[in-house]
């Protein structure tokens, strides 16, 4: 058989297995076997030196030909291939998307921090600095200098914890000991008067200890937010309007608050701070006991008295202070069956916030 | 307090619509705490009049008994009350009647025997809380009449929360003074008229030939008053002041009782009756003296109490004996009888502080002892006096002997207070007329005049109004009846301030975040512990100092402040596992306590305490659960470092003796920059056993202060690699007492500085492949250099000497 004979059934042989071949694997073995390095196309490449010389040129060309067609072909088998293989395998590669995803579990804040966090951040907005105090206090700070008289209730050992004084004085209130835990935060504030310049914009969150037995409603520890601002000029609508705000922001813009006269030993005036029933916006309902309004925090007018013991000038001065229950908001905002579950660490409570 | 509404609008307007005037009565500083309707609550229930009572024929102690009600045939009705009897009168709810509490009286059947209403006690009827038996009504209430009207209906009480600077408010008049303020209204007081009757049942010899008082202490009572009213026959009160004092939360006992009470109620002065026989001494004169109590003298005191007194005790006294507990409650062999026909009436005025004490001390708190420690108005004890003993003159049909004894060692004297309007109005932040201010101050009782300088007053409080020292007060008054929500809200518009975290602040914030992206949960627990929960911690208790030990515990396993957070979240474990809970998260940042002899206040330390338990997750369908361990508590730890860009961290093996609260071979200390910054490992099964928790628990302490002084809030730069790096994997075998951090310290120091990180990422261990108490650790070593690719001779060369020194220091091998 002539060359070109041979050559075209090569050619044609070649282009049959090539729209036969069904995956990449079987086209490979073809152009392996082709046009390989021992590939029978490349065979009469290599094997030119045997074909007569006037028909090599002839030859040469024709081996040419089909090599560049079989590898055309090649070529575009393969993309055929390629495209049908990764389709295939995208196919395959399905996954039921509502499965759960792979993520690294997140922690979580505690709900009462929470809270502080974001009553913190409230007043670093309006200019507040957030100071923290100890936990264990002078009766002088904790009831003295902030007014309260020597002989009021809550001073007594059936409310406040006393805590055993090893420095050998005799309190000259209790005869056993003036050294108690805070039971309210109220007490930053005289430090901060002590010891800062003025004027005084700052936030003091922190626990305090009262000698409640724990129950649904009650706790031996919890949280309060004090505030205080001394400064030029400050008046009794700065408190409201300070106050509002913060309602707002911490409640929801369409609550309103209102202020009821009331009685502290170290504001004057004093007030009681009320916001409007979430539930039934003011008409009265189970929540908020038929009046409409939820008692939030108390506040006032520093008292004289107060700037005096802290040798700032009251004719000069003015501040307000407030107080607010972390665990009151806390009830208010979630609904919290039993201040208990804030001191367990049941993980299921916890993981909620 | 309560406050009948019929009896204020004597003296003053009611305003009709009362959610308005509750709301005004809490904005103005009166909180309104309940509001009782009564008489609403009685249709259907009529006077009854017992016609007979049999014993119901199937139970030991109900009768069965037929009523008459007025209208009608009388009623059969089955009752169960002791005191039920025939021919008393007694309240009736008929069928169809509702009772306070929803309560429908209906047909019924008991044990067999039909029944058609009921006989009534107070409570039933919301009037109180005497259950004791039937309600037997006096012998002349009219059969058929309507309850509400024997009790005095469409009278509306409000329970009021007074607050402990207004003892004016303790009183009806106090209150109509207050309700006349907060409408700007007048007000009639009934104090004069109630005197001027007197001067009509004056009789007999002076009473000072009848009664001295000796105060020998001034200072426990500023002024003692009494009074002598012969004649007096004791019965029930006329209805009219039954019904005052039941309105005002009292209860009628018998005419001169309910008058002392009656006055009480409305003038807020307490008063107290004695039997003048019973403290007239031998010479037929009743000499009083006011004196401190003995220690351990007792009283056996109205309500039948033994009482042991103390020296801050005063006692009302003859030369005999102590009588009464000044200010609290009188005694029991001095009250009044109804075999009593002559009375000495006190009105005095005692100490707040040691009446507040007493009360306290004896937990015995009186309608006078709630008044006496809030402060009663010296100047007013016998202006009263004369009111209430012309009262007691005419419901008892006694007379009054002329004058009083009246020794007054220390009057309060009013004083003199300025009112600076321009101030006042620049304080509130708000503009209120000089004519308001004055009118204000008149109605509650001020004497106000001008100054000399313009819109400054002079202001004279009444004192009764002890609470009104100081201008400030001053201003509270008038700013609460002008209304509070009259003032604008504004914000204050101070120009130095800025609104800043500290230093410590901002790392603990950024701690919270960082125990919070590793999957750790914040808890709280209690800052109380149980004396020996160091101990059970089996904590070294070195640098723990002592525990601060409460002096009135609310019970024993809190008695001392925690000297470590580890407890509490143990309990927190054992808490969650003993719920079925088992993968468990949780951390707390908080105060711990320590003090030592010689200290006042106790030291404070923030602690960072962690429990890891179970797994990080359940088994998922794409990852098994993997059960914490040390290593988990560690990266906990690694993560923290990395944030805080803490220095030098390394964590060294504790041993047994040095952390007995952790198991042994699973412990460590954490160090940064050479300082100890807490510990870190698995808690110590048989310690995880007495918190009641199952182990394994892996656990860390920090220290939040040596954190916080070791963060860096700066790091510096490092240039991002240009050139490619040579990774090579390196094992070795060596003894299992060789550590990883000196296989890394020798690595590093023998690196040269091409080596640019070394990677553990396998451990092996077999006995036959590797050899006993040997293990094979692979390490992958990186080599790069900042300026060019490496040539593979120099990373050879490199390699060379970094294994020739492990082998040489570690006694390493190297495994192929």
């Amino acid at each position: 058989m002539a060359i070109a004979e041979e050559l075209s059934a090569l050619r044609a042989s070649t282009l049959e297995a090539i729209a036969q071949a069904a995956t990449s694997a079987d086209l490979e073995a073809v152009r392996v076997q082709v046009i390989g390095k021992s590939g029978t196309l490349t065979g009469y490449l290599r094997s030119m030196g045997q074909v007569p010389k006037e028909e090599r040129a002839e030859v040469g060309r024709a081996v040419n030909e089909a090599r560049a067609e079989v590898e055309e072909a090649l070529a575009a088998r393969k993309a055929e291939l390629s495209a049908a293989e990764l389709s295939a395998a995208i196919d395959a590669a399905a996954v039921d998307v509502t499965l759960p995803g792979r993520a690294q579990q997140m922690g979580t804040r505690h709900l009462i921090n929470g809270i502080i966090d974001e009553v913190s951040d409230i007043f670093m907005g309006l200019g507040y600095k957030v100071v923290e105090g100890s936990e264990i206090e002078t009766d002088y700070y904790n009831f003295t200098a902030l007014n309260a008289p020597a002989d009021h209730p809550s001073r007594s050992m059936q409310d406040t914890f006393y805590v055993r004084d090893l420095s050998g004085d005799t309190s000259r209130v209790r005869g056993e000991s003036d050294v108690l835990l805070r039971t309210q935060t109220s007490g930053v504030q005289v430090h901060v008067m002590e010891d800062w310049d003025l004027p005084i914009y700052m936030i003091a969150p922190g626990k305090v200890y009262r000698r409640d037995v724990a129950d649904p409603s009650h706790l031996p520890q919890f949280h309060q937010i004090e505030g205080l601002v001394v400064d030029r000029g400050i008046t009794f609508g700065d408190l409201k309007g300070t106050l509002d705000y913060v309602c707002k922001q911490l409640f929801g813009p369409e609550r309103k608050t209102r202020f009821r006269a009331h009685y502290f030993p170290f504001t004057e005036p004093s007030a009681e701070v009320d916001v409007s029933c979430a539930v039934c916006h003011g008409e009265g309902c189970r929540m908020c006991k038929g009046t409409g309004w939820l008692e939030i925090l108390g506040c006032g007018m520093v008292d004289p008295n107060v700037l005096s013991m802290s040798s700032i000038d009251p004719e000069e001065y003015s501040g307000f202070a407030f107080g607010m229950g972390v665990e009151r908001i806390a009830c208010l905002k979630y609904d919290v069956p039993d201040l208990r579950m804030l001191l367990e660490g049941d993980m299921r409570f916890l993981r909620q916030f | 307090m309560k406050l009948s509404l019929k009896w204020l609008s004597e003296y003053t307007a009611v305003p009709g619509d009362l959610k308005a005037f509750c709301d005004r009565l809490d904005l103005t500083g009166t909180g309104v705490e309940g509001v009782e309707t009564l008489g609403e609550a009685f249709d259907g229930v009529v006077v009854g009049e017992v016609l007979t009572c049999e014993p119901h024929p199937d139970s030991d102690h109900m009768h069965v008994v037929t009523v008459n009600v007025g209208e009608g045939e009388p009623v059969q009705i089955v009752c169960g009350a002791p005191n039920i009897a025939a021919n008393i009168k007694v309240p009736v709810a008929t069928v169809g009647a509702v009772l306070p509490g929803d309560f429908k009286i209906k047909k019924s059947k008991l044990r067999g025997v039909v029944s058609l209403g009921m006989c009534c006690s107070q409570r039933e009827l919301g009037l109180g809380s005497d259950h004791s038996g039937i309600w037997v009504l006096p012998e002349d209430t009219v059969v058929g009449t309507p309850m509400a009207e024997v009790i005095g209906s469409g009278d509306t009480v409000l329970d009021l929360e007074i607050t402990p600077n207004r003892p004016d408010c303790l009183s009806v008049v106090g209150l109509a003074r207050e309700v006349g303020a907060m409408y700007q209204q007048p007000v009639d007081y009934p104090l004069a008229a109630d005197v001027a009757k007197l001067a009509e049942c004056t009789e007999g010899a002076d009473v000072a030939e009848a009664v001295t008082v000796e105060i020998p202490e001034d200072v426990r009572c500023p002024r003692y008053t009494a009074r002598v009213i012969d004649n007096v026959k004791v019965g029930p009160s006329p209805d009219w002041l039954a019904e005052r004092v039941t309105a005002a939360g009292g209860r009628p006992i018998n005419n001169v009782v309910d008058v002392t009470n009656y006055i009480l109620y409305l003038y807020g002065q307490p008063l107290h009756a004695f039997d003048f026989d019973k403290v007239a001494s031998a010479d037929g004169v009743a000499h009083i003296i006011v004196r401190a109590a003995e220690d351990g003298e007792v009283l056996v005191t109205l309500d039948g109490e033994r009482r042991e007194l103390t020296q801050d005790m005063t006692v009302i006294a003859t030369p005999e004996r102590a009588v009464a507990l000044a200010g609290v409650m009188g005694g029991e062999d001095s009250e009044v009888t109804e075999a009593t026909t002559t009375v000495l009436l006190e009105s005095a005025s005692f100490e707040h502080g040691r009446t507040s004490r007493t009360s306290r001390n004896l937990g015995l708190i009186s309608e006078a002892s709630m008044r006496y420690e809030r402060g009663v108005d010296d100047n007013l004890c016998e202006v009263v006096s004369k009111a209430a003993a012309a009262l007691l003159a005419e419901v008892s049909g006694g007379t009054v002997r002329p004058g009083v004894v009246d020794v007054y060692p220390l009057p309060t004297e009013q004083i003199e207070l300025t009112f600076r309007i321009p101030r006042f109005n620049a304080m509130m932040g708000a503009d209120i007329p000089a004519e308001f201010v004055k009118d204000i101050l008149v109605r509650l009782g001020c004497a106000v005049e001008d100054t000399a300088e313009a819109d400054v007053l002079r202001v004279l409080p009444p004192t009764f109004r002890p609470d009104l020292e100081r201008e400030i007060d001053l201003y509270e008054e008038v700013l609460r009846l002008w209304g509070m929500d009259r003032i604008a809200p504004t914000l204050p518009g101070g120009r130095e301030r800025v609104g800043t975290r500290t230093p410590e602040q901002l790392v603990v914030r950024l701690l919270n975040d960082t125990l919070r992206a590793s999957g750790m949960n914040e808890t709280m627990t209690y800052s109380f512990a149980e004396p020996g929960d160091v101990e059970r911690l089996r904590l070294p208790a070195e640098g723990l100092g002592m525990a601060v030990e409460l002096l009135n515990p609310l019970n024993a396993d809190q008695s001392v402040m925690r000297q470590t957070i580890m407890g509490g979240l143990l309990r927190a474990v054992a808490y969650n596992q003993a719920r079925g809970v088992k993968n468990i998260q949780l951390y707390e940042i908080g105060t711990v306590f320590a003090t030592a002899e010689g200290r006042k206040k106790p030291k404070e330390r923030k602690k960072l305490g962690g429990v890891l338990a179970g797994a990080m997750n359940d088994a998922a369908w794409n990852a098994p659960a993997v059960p914490f361990d040390f290593f988990d508590a560690k990266g906990v730890l690694e993560n923290i470092a990395r944030e805080l860009a803490l220095p030098k961290v390394r964590f060294r093996a504790l041993s047994a003796e040095e952390a007995p609260q952790l198991q042994p071979g699973r412990a460590a200390e954490m160090l940064a920059g050479g300082a100890v910054i807490g510990w870190v490992g698995e808690i110590h099964p048989l310690v995880a056993e007495a918190f009641g928790a199952e182990a394994p628990v892996a656990a860390f302490e920090l220290d939040v202060n040596a954190l916080v002084k070791n963060a860096r809030p700066m790091r510096p730069y490092v240039d991002v690699p240009t050139y490619p790096a040579v990774a090579i994997d390196q094992a070795f075998v060596v003894d299992e007492d060789v550590t990883h951090e000196k296989m890394t310290q020798v690595m590093t120091s023998a690196g040269g500085k091409l080596l640019e990180s070394v990677a553990l990422f396998d451990v092996y261990r077999d006995a036959e492949r590797v050899g006993a108490n040997k293990k094979s650790m692979a390490y992958s070593l990186t080599y790069r250099a900042a300026d060019r690719t490496l040539k593979s001779e120099e990373v050879e060369a490199a390699l060379g000497k970094l294994v020739a020194k492990v082998q040489a220091v570690c006694g390493a091998e190297v495994r192929g």
